[in-house]
C-alpha cells in the first residue's frame, strides 16, 4: 500500500512539474528553425535591444537566432553568470553597479575592441570607462546612459532652474518630489553639500540635508508612473526626474522640461559583456557592434529610448530634442555616474535613508 | 480499511510541510548567517535593535495595524448584526455584494483609491459640487490615505466571520432574555456579543495580520511618512539584496505574527 | 420602523464606502484621460487598446492557466486531505488541520520570501514550479475550509450503511462520497482559483523572468505608465467574475459562506 501512495505522490509531482513547464507561454517564445545558429542574450525585458524589428534584422543579418532570457535585476544576472555552464550565455547587459564585481570573479571574457567597428564612434568618456576596464584590459562596452537630475512645469515655474539645489529649495515647498531610492537620495545630497557624490565623507550632512528635505515634499515617488500622475495633476511643480521619460512625456504634450543642471547630477550606463563561457564569440561581437552603431542607436534615441554612446548618433539628433531629454554632451559633461558599490556601503546608504524616511 | 485511509492526508500535508514549513526554517536559517557567507552570527538582529528607527517603524506599523482592525470592527460588526437579525429577503444579496469586491484585484483598487482622494481628484470634484469647496484634501499621502485603504480591503472578511457567528446564534435564546426582563443593552452585552465572540476573534485575525505584512499599500498612498516595515523588507530584498538581514527582519515578523496569534487566540478562549 | 429604515441606510452607506473606489475605477475606463484626470469625457478608446495589447493578453492568459492549475491541484489535495483526515483523531488531527489554515494566518510577504530563499539556498534559478507551489500553498486553505465544512455535515452513517450492503470502499466513494463532496469541491476550486488569479505578492517574489501575470503586468505598469487598459481589463473582470459567483453561487450558495465559517479562530 505504501509503495502505491509514494508511486502517487511521485505521478502527482511529475504532472504538476510537466503542466509548469508548458502551458506558461513566456514572452520570449522564438520559433525553433532547424540548424541556424543560436545567440544567447541576457536581456531586460522592453529594452530597445529586445525590439522585435530590431531582432528580426539582425537574424536575417546573420543567419542566426538570437535567444533572450530575461532578467528581474543586476543581482539575478550575476546569479546567472555564476551559475550558467559553458555554452548557455553568450552576451549580457551588465550595469556599472555589478560590472566590477562580475569581471573581479571571471565571469567575463575580455573584449577586443578592435573586432568592433563602431567603438571608435563612442564619445572618449566611455571608450576608457573605468568600470569595463581591470588591469588596463577591456572587459565591456559601454551601451546607453542615462541620467537622473531637475524635472519642472514649464507653465508654474518660468525660470530654469540652474541648481541641483532647487529640489532643496523652499520656494518650492509643497510642490516638490523626490524619489524614493536611497542611492538617487543620497548621491544627490552629496552633490547639493559639495561632496564626490560616489564616496561621501560627510554621512551627516547628508542625513541633515535629506531631513530638511523631506518636509518640503508632496510625497516621494517610487515608479515613473506616479511622477507622471503627480504631474499631470498639478500636484507638484518641481521633481527628480528620469531623463527618458521626461522626454516621453512632452512627447505626449505635457508641459515639461528637463534640466541637468549646472552643479551636476546623476548619470548611469548600460554596459554589454561576453560571457566566460561563450562559444559563439565571433556572432557576439556583432551583435554588440550592430547594438552601439549609428543607426540602431539613433533610432532607439528618438523613439523615446535613452541616450546614445555613439557620437555620430548623439551629433544627429535634433539638438533640441537631445538637449531637451539630457541627451547632449555639455548634459554628459555634468554628470556623475554610478559607480560600483560594495554591499557594505549599499546596506549603510539605504540604512540612512529608511532613518530619514522613518523620523518625523 | 481506516488504516490505509488516513495517508490521503499525505499529499496536501507533505506538500505543506515542503513549501511553507520548510521554507520558514531556511529563513530562520538565513537570518544567522553572517555576510560574509561563513559561520553565523546574531548580527542581522543587533543590527535591528541597535537602531531606533527600526523599532519605530515596526511600533508605527503595529498601530496603524490596530487602527485598521478597530475601525473594521466598528464598521463590521452593526453591520454583520443588521444583516443576520434584521434583514429577511435582501440579506444573501447584501451578503453577494460583500463578497464581490474580492474579485477586483488588490492593486487596482489601491489605486482608484489614488485617483479618488487625490488633490483635484473625484473626491475633491464630489465636494465641490455638494458646495463644500476645499481646495487641496491632503488626505492623500498620509498614513489615513493607508488605513482608509487597508480597511477597504479588509473589513468584508470581518463582516462575514461575525455574520456567521450571529447568524447560528438561536432567536429564541434572545427572546428568552427578553422575556426574562434583560434590556435590549444587557441582552446584547450578555448574550448576543459572547455568542459572536468567535466570529469577532476570527475577524481580527483576519484583518490585523495581513496588515501587519503590508508593504504594496503604504508604498503608494503613504507619501513620506508611510512607510510599514514590510517596505524595510522589501527593499532589502529588491534593492540591496541583504539577505539575511531581511531574513531577520522578516522573522521578526513572523514571531510578532505568533504572539499576535496566541493573544488573539486567547481572547477567544476566555470570553466562549 | 424608523429603525429598520436606520438599518437600510448604514448599509447603503458602507456599501458606497465598498463600492466607491471600484466605481472610480469603472467610470475611469471610459474616460479619454491617459493620466485618470477629470474632467471626464467618454470614450472606448482603452476597450479598443485592449485588443492590440498583446503584453496583457498573454499576462492574462497566464494567470488564467496558472489558477486553474492551482484550483485543480488545490481540490485534489483538498478532497484527500479532508477524506483522510476523518479517521485521524486526537492530536494528529488538530496538529494537521491547523498546519492546513496555516497559510492564511501568516503574511503573503513571508510566504513569498522564504520561498524565494529556498530557491535561493539550492542556488536554483527563479522557475515556473516555485510559483505553482507558492500559490497551491496560499490557495489550499480556502479549498480545505470549503470541503471540511461540507464533509464535517455529511452523514458518515451513509458509509456505514454502504458498506454494510457490500460496496466496497472505492464504490462508496464514486457513488455516495463523491457526488456529495462535488458542490464543495466546485466551491473550493472556484475560491482557490480567484485567489491565486489575484494574487500578486507571491508571483512578485517567484516568477521568472520574462514571464509575466495579470498581477504583475498591472504592477509594472504602474512602474512605466499605467494606462485606463488596466482598468478596462479590470472592469471586464469583475464582469466575468459576477457571471462564474452566480454560476457558483448556483451550484452551492451556502458553501461560500462555511469557508468562513470553517476558519474560525
Amino acid at each position: 500500500m505504501k509503495k502505491r501512495i509514494a508511486l502517487m505522490l511521485l505521478a502527482g509531482a511529475m504532472v504538476v512539474s510537466c503542466l509548469s513547464g508548458c502551458g506558461v507561454k513566456s514572452t520570449s517564445d522564438t520559433d525553433q528553425n532547424g540548424e541556424k545558429q543560436k545567440l544567447y542574450v541576457v536581456n531586460w525585458k522592453d529594452y530597445g535591444s529586445d525590439d522585435a524589428d530590431f531582432i528580426a534584422a539582425f537574424e536575417e543579418a546573420n543567419n542566426c537566432e538570437i535567444v533572450n532570457t530575461y532578467m528581474s535585476s543586476e543581482e539575478e544576472l550575476l546569479t546567472k553568470l555564476r551559475t550558467a555552464k559553458d555554452g548557455e550565455i553568450d552576451v549580457c547587459l551588465p550595469n556599472c553597479s555589478i560590472l566590477p564585481a562580475a569581471i573581479e570573479e571571471g565571469l567575463l571574457k575580455e573584449v577586443d575592441s578592435s573586432k568592433l567597428e563602431n567603438f571608435e564612434k563612442m564619445f572618449d568618456r566611455f571608450k576608457e570607462q573605468p568600470e569595463c576596464i581591470k588591469d588596463g584590459k577591456l572587459y565591456a562596452v559601454p551601451f546607453v546612459w542615462g541620467s537622473t537630475a531637475i524635472a519642472y512645469n514649464t507653465n508654474l515655474i518660468k525660470e530654469a532652474p540652474t541648481s541641483i539645489n532647487a529640489l532643496f529649495d523652499p520656494q518650492y515647498a509643497g510642490k516638490i518630489t523626490f524619489r524614493d531610492d536611497y542611492n538617487d537620495a543620497v548621491m544627490t545630497a552629496a552633490l547639493v553639500t559639495g561632496q564626490d557624490a560616489n564616496n561621501p565623507k560627510d554621512m551627516d550632512a547628508i542625513k541633515a540635508k535629506l531631513l530638511e528635505q523631506k518636509k518640503l515634499n508632496k510625497t516621494y515617488w517610487k515608479t515613473g508612473d506616479e511622477f507622471s500622475k503627480l504631474f499631470a495633476s498639478e500636484q507638484i511643480s518641481i521633481g527628480m526626474m528620469w531623463s527618458g521619460q521626461a522626454a516621453f512625456m512632452k512627447q505626449e504634450g505635457q508641459p515639461i522640461a528637463y534640466v541637468v543642471p549646472e552643479d551636476g547630477a546623476i548619470g548611469w550606463v548600460d554596459n554589454w559583456g561576453i560571457a566566460k563561457g561563450s562559444q559563439n564569440e565571433e556572432l557576439a561581437y556583432k551583435f554588440i557592434d550592430w547594438m552601439i552603431s549609428r543607426d540602431f542607436q539613433y533610432n532607439w534615441a528618438v523613439n523615446g529610448g535613452p541616450a546614445p554612446v555613439n557620437q555620430e548618433a548623439a551629433d544627429s539628433l535634433d539638438p533640441e530634442y537631445a538637449a531637451g531629454a539630457g541627451m547632449d554632451e555639455t548634459s554628459l559633461n555634468r554628470l556623475t555616474f554610478m559607480q560600483y558599490r560594495t554591499d557594505e556601503v549599499k546596506q549603510t546608504w539605504n540604512e540612512l535613508w529608511t532613518e530619514v524616511k522613518s523620523s518625523k | 480499511m481506516n488504516n490505509y485511509k488516513k495517508w490521503l492526508t499525505a499529499p496536501g500535508t507533505l506538500t505543506l510541510l515542503v513549501f511553507a514549513v520548510a521554507p520558514l526554517f531556511i529563513m530562520l536559517f538565513y537570518s544567522f548567517r553572517n555576510d560574509s557567507g561563513v559561520g553565523f552570527t546574531l548580527q542581522n538582529y543587533v543590527r535591528f535593535f541597535e537602531k531606533s528607527f527600526y523599532l519605530k517603524l515596526t511600533g508605527r506599523t503595529v498601530i496603524s495595524s490596530l487602527t485598521v482592525t478597530v475601525i473594521s470592527l466598528l464598521i463590521s460588526y452593526p453591520l454583520a448584526y443588521i444583516m443576520a437579525k434584521k434583514l429577511k429577503g435582501i440579506r444573501n444579496i447584501v451578503l453577494m455584494l460583500i463578497i464581490i469586491p474580492f474579485f477586483t484585484n488588490q492593486l487596482v483598487r489601491v489605486y482608484s483609491w489614488l485617483i479618488f482622494l487625490q488633490d483635484g481628484g473625484v473626491l475633491e470634484e464630489m465636494l465641490n459640487v455638494l458646495g463644500m469647496a476645499q481646495d487641496g484634501l491632503g488626505i492623500l499621502y498620509t498614513r489615513t490615505a493607508v488605513v482608509i485603504s487597508l480597511v477597504h480591503i479588509f473589513f468584508p472578511y470581518m463582516v462575514i466571520t461575525i455574520y456567521i457567528a450571529l447568524e447560528r446564534i438561536d432567536n429564541a435564546l434572545l427572546e428568552a432574555s427578553k422575556s426574562l426582563g434583560a434590556s435590549a443593552v444587557t441582552t446584547f452585552f450578555r448574550v448576543t456579543l459572547p455568542m459572536s465572540w468567535s466570529g469577532v476573534v476570527s475577524g481580527i485575525l483576519l484583518v490585523f495580520v495581513p496588515c501587519l505584512g503590508c508593504f504594496v499599500e503604504p508604498r503608494i498612498l503613504g507619501g513620506v511618512d508611510g512607510m510599514f516595515i514590510g517596505n524595510v523588507i522589501e527593499d532589502q530584498f529588491f534593492e540591496i539584496y541583504g539577505w539575511n538581514f531581511g531574513a531577520a527582519i522578516a522573522f521578526l515578523l513572523f514571531a510578532m505574527v505568533l504572539v499576535a496569534m496566541a493573544l488573539i487566540h486567547r481572547m477567544g478562549g476566555e470570553k466562549q | 420602523m424608523k429603525n429598520g429604515a436606520l438599518s437600510k441606510l448604514y448599509i447603503l452607506g458602507i456599501l458606497l464606502f465598498l463600492y466607491t473606489p471600484i466605481f472610480v475605477l469603472m467610470l475611469m475606463s471610459f474616460n479619454e484621460s491617459r493620466y485618470n484626470t477629470l474632467p471626464f469625457v467618454f470614450s472606448l478608446k482603452w476597450y479598443e487598446a485592449l485588443k492590440d495589447n498583446t503584453t496583457l493578453m498573454t499576462a492574462m492568459n497566464n494567470s488564467l492557466y496558472i489558477a486553474f492549475v492551482t484550483g485543480i491541484c488545490c481540490v485534489i489535495l483538498g478532497t484527500l486531505f479532508v477524506l483522510g483526515s476523518q479517521v485521524i483523531s486526537g492530536k494528529w488531527k488538530g496538529l494537521f488541520s491547523s498546519m492546513m489554515v496555516m497559510p492564511l494566518s501568516i503574511p503573503w510577504l513571508i510566504m513569498g520570501l522564504s520561498l524565494l530563499l529556498m530557491i535561493r539556498a539550492f542556488q536554483m534559478d527563479k522557475n515556473m514550479f516555485f510559483v505553482f507551489a507558492g500559490h497551491i500553498i496560499i490557495s489550499l486553505p480556502y479549498s480545505v475550509l470549503v470541503l471540511q465544512a461540507r464533509i464535517q455535515a455529511l452523514d458518515s452513517a451513509l458509509d456505514e450503511a454502504s458498506a454494510s450492503l457490500g460496496a466496497n470502499a472505492l464504490t462508496t466513494f464514486r457513488r455516495i462520497t463523491l457526488p456529495m463532496l462535488a458542490p464543495a469541491m466546485v466551491a473550493g476550486g472556484f475560491l482557490s482559483f480567484m485567489m491565486s488569479f489575484d494574487n500578486f505578492v507571491i508571483s512578485y517574489f517567484l516568477i521568472p523572468a520574462g514571464i509575466t501575470t495579470l498581477p504583475i503586468e498591472i504592477q509594472s505598469s504602474i512602474k512605466f505608465g499605467f494606462t485606463p487598459e488596466i482598468n478596462a481589463v479590470s472592469t471586464l473582470i469583475i464582469g466575468i467574475s459576477l457571471v462564474c459567483l452566480a454560476v457558483v453561487g448556483a451550484i452551492m450558495g451556502s458553501s461560500l459562506k462555511s469557508i468562513f465559517n470553517g476558519g474560525k479562530a
